[in-house]
């Protein structure tokens, strides 16, 4: 396993694309935590800073952090899609490598990609949520934290369907606009055949739910305002737009399993053709 | 020891026969040339023996047993043309190999050396010749010192100052003792280097044996002597002659069965004639290798 990992470090360490999207994903990613801590409503009893302290931080960036899964998605198409340009796969299992261990090194790259994503969010938010917090204790910094954990999923989810699409077409152009395609073309055409209750079951559905939008209002809402106002979201529900959506517990367990039959899509796959 | 033993192997595709009915033999210390014109099976042979293709009918054993996940680190084989990582240098596409196949990296430095890589091994792939590209896949198969080389084509393609190269290189890892099993279309080149050979037809084992023996059959003798034409009908009335020809200068001949070159000049020196000349001229492998497959 440790074997598998350092041959797949050795690719992607001396490979300048790689290097290049991770760094365009880090700095896109804080641009937008720059833009966004920039913007200034002036509202009365409405605060955008509290977007940036704890608990709600970890909310709003692994909301922002998620909106660039597609970027590490595409990134792990790449490199899944040149070992078919190159034939690399081939050569591996030619030298002694068996079909599961080219599986397993390519998981070790979407694990590590994720982790990557997480310490970003991780690092972002601590130090906006030290610099914008009153009042800091413990139970106040960790409420949300959890979502670190969601967002690490959720980013896993993104490139293992990545990594499907990849395995299914071997080219890496056609891969990623086919990925796109699925995310958002294909999979809201195909949702809306169904009832409005089965909508929420569908794959990039669940996924994307995982690290759904901040209720914006009820955050930058001050207490007065909130005190005042009450329910700050107009009813969706009661004029038909929107569905209750899954309890969040249901929406992480359908992920994984997703995220399980991709997995065992892309090992049925490379077991049965050729490479 | 015997190294590899196929037997029977059968491989198609769809339609197409492949291999059919394939048995042979490698011993230990053998540099066993596999020939046969495109088509003939050659490179499905290597594959099957290596574990990239499973045949339909038929099966092999190395070093006398079934094969398994220990045969990576005894056979090294270069099969079809090589694949690396164009954006990795030589060095880090031969230390992804040292992994796969459990190697020390420091014998990076040692094979790349044997194939005179080594003011290279910071280069891209993708900036390297093609003669250059065949010696990486070589330092590939050579690392972790295999017991064993299987090598597909393994000059394709390159001009004669890259062909001589990898014969050398061949040349010296037969010499410490490897067992080595060689496709190629190059007659000249199994021919230097090759011990053994067996030669393929529609996928079908036609003809093998060692080098020297395919050889030794139909050897050309040319003479000459002052009675030429006298000479001529002595030997074919004393069945030494299997063809001929002969004009004023030489007699050229091949000898029937059991009659050697020796026997051929005591014969004309007991009869009267001194041969001012006496050739022998080995039929080459190519001509050979033709006569076989057409």
């Amino acid at each position: 396993m440790k074997q598998l990992f350092k041959i797949e470090l050795v690719k992607i360490w001396n490979y300048a694309s790689f290097r290049v999207i991770l760094i365009l994903h880090f700095l896109l990613f804080l641009l937008v935590l720059f833009v966004s801590s920039q913007i200034d409503i002036s509202v009365p009893g409405v605060t955008v800073k509290n977007f940036f302290q704890f608990p709600h931080v970890w909310e709003s960036f692994a909301w922002i952090a998620s909106w660039f899964n597609l970027l590490l998605a595409v990134t792990l198409i790449l490199l899944v899609g040149n070992e078919f340009s190159f034939k690399t796969f081939r050569q591996q299992v030619i030298t002694g490598l068996s079909r599961n261990d080219l599986i397993i090194g390519k998981s070790f790259i979407v694990l590590l990609v994720a982790l990557y994503g997480v310490l970003l969010v991780l690092l972002t938010s601590t130090i906006s949520g030290l610099i914008f917090t009153r009042g800091l204790s413990l139970a106040v910094v960790f409420e949300k934290s959890y979502l670190l954990v969601v967002y690490f999923i959720q980013a896993v989810g993104y490139m293992t369907l990545g990594f499907l699409i990849a395995v299914i077409f071997r080219n890496t152009a056609l891969s990623v606009v086919m990925y796109l395609l699925y995310f958002i073309l294909i999979e809201p055409i195909i949702r809306l055949l169904f009832p409005r209750e089965a909508r929420l079951y569908f794959p990039v559905k669940i996924i994307s739910n995982l690290t759904p939008r901040p209720e914006f209002l009820t955050i930058a809402s001050d207490e007065p305002m909130l005190d005042a106002v009450g329910q700050s979201n107009l009813d969706l529900h009661a004029i038909g737009i929107a569905t209750d959506p899954l309890p969040f517990y249901l929406t992480l367990l359908l992920a994984l399993g997703y995220i399980a039959i991709f997995s065992s899509l892309i090992f049925i796959i490379l077991r049965k053709r050729d490479i | 020891m015997t190294i590899l033993e196929i037997q029977n192997i059968s491989k198609h595709y769809g339609k197409i026969q492949a291999v059919k009915g394939l048995s042979l033999t490698v011993q230990k210390g053998m540099v066993f040339g596999i020939l046969g014109p495109n088509g003939s099976g050659k490179t499905t042979t290597l594959s099957v023996i290596t574990g990239i293709l499973k045949p339909q009918t038929g099966s092999y054993r190395w070093f006398e047993q079934e094969p398994s996940k220990w045969l990576n680190r005894k056979v090294g084989s270069l099969i079809e043309i090589p694949y690396f990582y164009p954006y990795l240098s030589l060095y880090h596409n031969l230390k992804i190999h040292c992994l796969i196949k459990n190697v020390p990296e420091k014998d990076i430095e040692r094979v790349l050396e044997i194939t005179g890589l080594t003011t290279r091994k910071g280069s891209r792939f993708d900036t390297l010749s093609l003669g250059m590209k065949q010696r990486l896949a070589l330092a590939s198969v050579l690392l972790g010192d295999p017991e064993v080389l299987v090598l597909d084509e393994p000059a394709n393609g390159l001009d004669p100052e890259g062909i001589a190269e990898v014969r050398n290189i061949i040349k010296l890892e037969a010499e410490k003792g490897k067992t080595i099993i060689l496709a190629s279309h190059i007659l000249d080149e199994v021919e230097k280097v090759c011990s053994h050979v067996g030669v393929l037809k529609w996928g079908q084992l036609i003809a093998s044996g060692k080098v020297n023996e395919l050889l030794v059959e139909d050897d050309t003798i040319i003479i000459s002597c002052e009675r030429m034409s006298e000479l001529h009908e002595v030997l074919v009335r004393a069945g030494f002659v299997k063809t001929s020809h002969f004009n004023e200068q030489e007699i050229t001949l091949t000898l029937a069965d059991e009659k050697t070159s020796a026997d051929l000049n005591a014969f004309a020196f007991k009869n009267g004639f001194t041969l001012s000349q006496i050739e022998v001229r080995k039929k080459s492998l190519e001509s050979q290798f033709l006569e076989l497959v057409r």
